[in-house]
């Protein structure tokens, strides 16, 4: 059978406001050409971020309910820290509001100024939390990275030698630690192999340097390898993803990604005297050690979150899901990011609107028309995004020039995803017609959030 | 105003949460377990949870149907729109950021207008707050009234500002060096003791003359509010949601920590008038909270916090509110056992210096009374004394609070008189045996709020 059917049916619905085309310029404009400032309810279909957007489930709704909101040492909190527990396999377990608040924490602990942080490629609150911390955040995606049309399967992978060669020059006293992310964000959603993970651990165990897991997408990865990589194809993915997490010292997890939760997130390691010093800035900023920021609610939600995850029929749903778009889009002869990754689509700007340069936000430009065409909400990364240096303040073209279209988990159909391509199929036919950007205020640390722009 | 003596709930229960019931023996084992501090221990060994009114209130079924219609888009949620207008309908304040929790806006707020040197004064500090301050550069300076450190006073608002402390501190530092004032409504660490509005209104005066910012720490402004129709001329025929506008209208920023009047689990924001403070607050919120349409709130919180905030201003709610509160306190006292007076919002504060006069106050009395109550009982309170009020970041030597209380915390909605009751009987059963309370040392002391994780052991 070919047709791809959600393992789940709909239990509650939440209805769409619809708006005219006119509306929506009006609307757009008003919200400065930036979509993160339009509000939801003018946004038909919202692919700007699968954080935090996904629909629960009956048993996750079930588990809010059962909620234990004591200050101190909750019910929930133990349900929570023993499923992280047996999933990730660390010893300590911190809490926190959401994944963010688990970098900052991270990095305020271990990065100095002048430290190097090396990842696969750092996402935008990671990368702007190692600056924030006055370190420098070292990309080394590997050379397959860079080939948007590359079948390569793991073009999520880190660029070993590339690592060895950074490790070799500046050792242990100015890289506190090694960071893979999983599956890598901002080169498309591509997995990282379990080849890859291994020689990262390789690498940073032979240095004495610590190699955490940005975790945020681990479960769509793990079944990235089962699926493709040698050797694994009757591993269990749960499996795959506990020998994942056996060759890191910690990771920072995202809880709005694959643990299907609408707030939460993690910081573990097994080091117990770290743990102690991460727990002392979590009680300044976050809560106390057994809710950090968190409502008992949510760590039950991610919790049962957590495991449903996990769930293959629902990875085969949630990899062919998005792999449907994609190939709808190559089909179209629209440039797109191949092969599909896991939680997003990513259209290639710079091949799209090659007439508009990088530093005139091609990318930018057409999250603003796919707006005003479908009402669809999507988000650049590209210049805007990873463009400016906050410590110099020099501008400069970011490696790729794309636009995000992520999916929320178990949240639209495929017509919702058939109006999509419809809507992007328009757009590319009066694709020569659409100008540049210019960016009229703008914040120094993670402007895209806030940046105000107009039409060139 | 609500005339009638009787403090009977405008509610009816909706859900239930089961109490498990411990034996004398599993507790003593349990307090062991958790080296004598009560935050260590685990929720289901505890049968009344006065540990804190923060986060653990009863939300109605109109929050519960808003947590159903949380709108949990990343950007521009309308769960936002909504809590933001409620906000400035309710409290005034043009602008809103949400943080996670109070101390998510603390954070905030210290990081933007602290420069290191600066002097906050303040209503008597608190934990937290403090803290933010102290890390931003900035030294804390206590300008309540001397009652408000008197537990025997019966001043009806304590938590007043004394303007020979606030004059002497500005002919010392001048006003370039206070960025800002912090009041708070109803002072926690005073034992829940309300400011007046003729003070904040001189207090409005002073900044005003001296340009120096006002800084509202709101997290119980209605409690206050009761207290101000209850004892303040001129304010018997108004409603709490009117003195509440009030009271905020006179100051230029607000910290909220949402878990405690506004009856959420979750939740808190910074709020103000100001447009530039509001920009430089967005670009900072991003960094440690999240968009500033969202800071680090789910959807569905911002809306159970909307629904809350005018729940929390209605005269029968705060009336019955406080009437508990006044229930324990007062039948504690009638058992002739020293609490802090007059009995405060939130919580009765048991007096340990006076309870147990035998501990000296290095051999924390309130932190022993506070383990040797949940023995008896299995109720749950917090220690709000020397372990509180940790060491002087100068000298690194204790601070010595002249308030050495247990304090007995009542969560909004959640207890039964019943279970007032059982509460005001265990405390009168501790009582009994009191020379059998031993003092505590330290086995181990964090280095930064030191009550919430350290350890004890009992000196013999």
């Amino acid at each position: 059978m070919k047709t791809i059917i959600e393992p789940f049916k709909i239990k509650m619905v939440e209805p769409i406001k619809l708006t005219s085309r006119e509306e929506r310029e009006q609307l757009i404009e008003t919200a400065k050409y930036n979509p993160f400032l339009l509000r939801a309810e003018d946004v038909i279909i919202d692919l700007l971020t699968d954080s935090g957007t996904s629909a629960m489930s009956s048993e996750a709704w079930a588990a809010m309910m059962r909620g234990d909101e004591s200050y101190a040492g909750a019910r929930s909190w133990y349900r929570f820290r023993d499923t992280v527990r047996d999933i990730f396999g660390f010893e300590q377990i911190i809490p926190t509001h959401q994944g963010r608040a688990a970098e900052h924490i991270l990095f305020g602990v271990m990065v100095q100024p002048g430290s190097i942080v090396p990842n696969n490629t750092h996402f935008d609150t990671t990368r702007a939390n190692v600056e924030f911390n006055g370190g420098e955040a070292l990309d080394l995606p590997c050379r397959e990275a860079d080939d948007l049309d590359s079948d390569y399967p793991f073009k999520g992978n880190m660029d070993i030698a590339a690592l060895e060669k950074v490790v070799a020059k500046n050792g242990p006293e100015k890289i506190p630690l090694i960071m893979v992310t999983v599956t890598n964000n901002s080169s498309g959603g591509q997995p990282v192999s379990m080849a890859n993970i291994r020689e990262i651990s390789r690498v940073a165990r032979s240095a004495g340097i610590p190699f955490y897991i940005d975790a945020c997408r681990f479960a769509e990865n793990a079944h990235f390898i089962k699926r493709r990589e040698p050797g694994f194809e009757t591993t269990a993915t749960i499996d795959i993803a506990r020998e994942i997490f056996a060759y890191a010292d910690g990771c920072t997890m995202s809880a709005k990604k694959d643990a299907f939760a609408n707030i939460g997130g993690f910081l573990c390691t097994n080091d117990a005297e770290l743990a102690h010093r991460e727990r002392n800035i979590l009680i300044l900023t976050e809560g106390f050690p057994t809710y950090g920021g968190l409502a008992g609610r949510d760590l039950d939600a991610i919790a049962v979150g957590l495991c449903e995850i996990l769930d293959e029929h629902y990875l085969d749903y949630r990899l062919q899901s998005t792999r449907y778009v994609v190939q709808h889009l190559i089909d179209a002869g629209i440039p797109v990011l191949a092969p599909a990754g896991g939680h997003a689509v990513y259209l290639d700007a710079r091949r799209f609107l090659p007439h508009i340069e990088s530093l005139q936000y091609p990318g930018q430009s057409l999250a603003v028309e796919l707006y005003i065409e479908g009402g669809i909400r999507s988000v650049e990364i590209g210049s805007v995004m990873f463009g400016l240096d906050p410590h110099t303040g020099n501008e400069h073209p970011a490696r790729l020039e794309l636009l995000r279209l992520a999916i929320p988990r178990r949240v639209y159909t495929q017509s919702h995803m058939d109006y999509v391509l419809e809507a992007i199929g328009l757009v590319w036919e009066r694709r020569n017609a659409i100008r540049g950007m210019r960016i009229v205020t703008a914040p120094k640390f993670l402007r895209h959030f806030t940046a105000e722009f107009e039409r060139i | 105003m609500v005339t009638t003596l009787s403090w009977a709930e405008p509610y009816k229960i909706k859900m239930v949460e089961l109490i498990k019931m411990t034996s004398r023996e599993d507790r003593l084992r349990a307090i062991r377990e958790a080296g004598y501090n009560t935050f260590l221990l685990r929720s289901e060994d505890v049968y009344i949870d006065l540990l804190t009114d923060s986060g653990v209130g009863a939300m109605s079924d109109r929050q519960w149907a808003g947590i159903m219609m949380g709108d949990e888009a990343y950007a521009g949620s309308r769960n936002f729109y909504h809590l933001r207008d409620t906000v400035e309908e309710y409290y005034s304040y043009k602008y809103t950021v949400p943080c996670h929790q109070g101390r998510g806006a603390e954070n905030i707020l210290s990081q933007l207008l602290i420069s290191p040197g600066d002097y906050v004064p303040g209503n008597m500090y608190f934990t937290t707050t403090r803290l933010h301050q102290e890390l931003a550069g900035a030294t804390f300076v206590d300008v309540i009234i001397d009652e408000a450190h008197d537990a025997e006073s019966e001043h009806p608002f304590k938590g007043n500002v004394d303007f020979d402390k606030l004059d002497a501190l500005l002919d010392e530092v001048g006003a370039e060096k206070i960025p800002y004032i912090c009041i708070a409504t109803c002072v926690n660490m005073a034992g829940g003791q309300p400011i007046s509005l003729e003070n904040l209104k001189r207090l409005r005066r002073w900044c005003d003359e001296h340009g120096i910012m006002f800084v509202h720490d709101m997290t119980r402004v209605a409690e206050n509010a009761y207290f101000i129709q209850r004892r303040e001329n001129g304010y018997q025929n108004k409603t709490i949601r009117e003195i509440v506008y009030e009271i905020c209208a006179l100051s230029d920023a607000a910290t909220m920590s949402s878990k405690k009047d506004a009856m959420v689990n979750i939740g808190g924001f910074l709020a103000m008038n100001d447009a530039r403070f509001y920009e430089r607050a967005c670009a900072l919120v991003v960094v440690y909270e999240g968009l500033h349409t969202y800071g680090g709130m789910a959807g569905r919180d911002m809306e159970a916090l909307a629904i809350g905030i005018t729940e929390s201003v209605q005269d029968d709610h705060i009336h019955a509110r406080v009437g508990q509160v006044l229930y324990l306190g007062r039948k504690i006292r009638a058992a002739d056992i020293p609490i802090v007076n007059p009995i405060g919002g939130h919580a009765v504060f048991l007096n340990a210096t006076k309870m147990l006069p035998h501990i000296p106050q290095e051999h924390f009395p309130a932190q022993a009374l506070s383990a040797a109550l949940y023995v008896e009982s299995g109720v749950r309170s917090m220690e709000r004394g020397i372990v509180s009020a940790g060491r002087d970041k100068a000298t690194g030597k204790n601070h010595r609070p002249k308030l050495e209380l247990v304090r007995l915390t009542i969560p909004r909605r959640v207890y039964t008189q019943a279970h007032m009751d059982v509460t005001a009987n265990a405390v009168e059963e501790v009582v009994k045996r009191r020379d059998e309370i031993k003092g505590l040392r330290f086995t181990y002391e964090p280095e930064m709020l030191r009550f919430f994780q350290a350890r004890f052991e009992q000196i013999d």
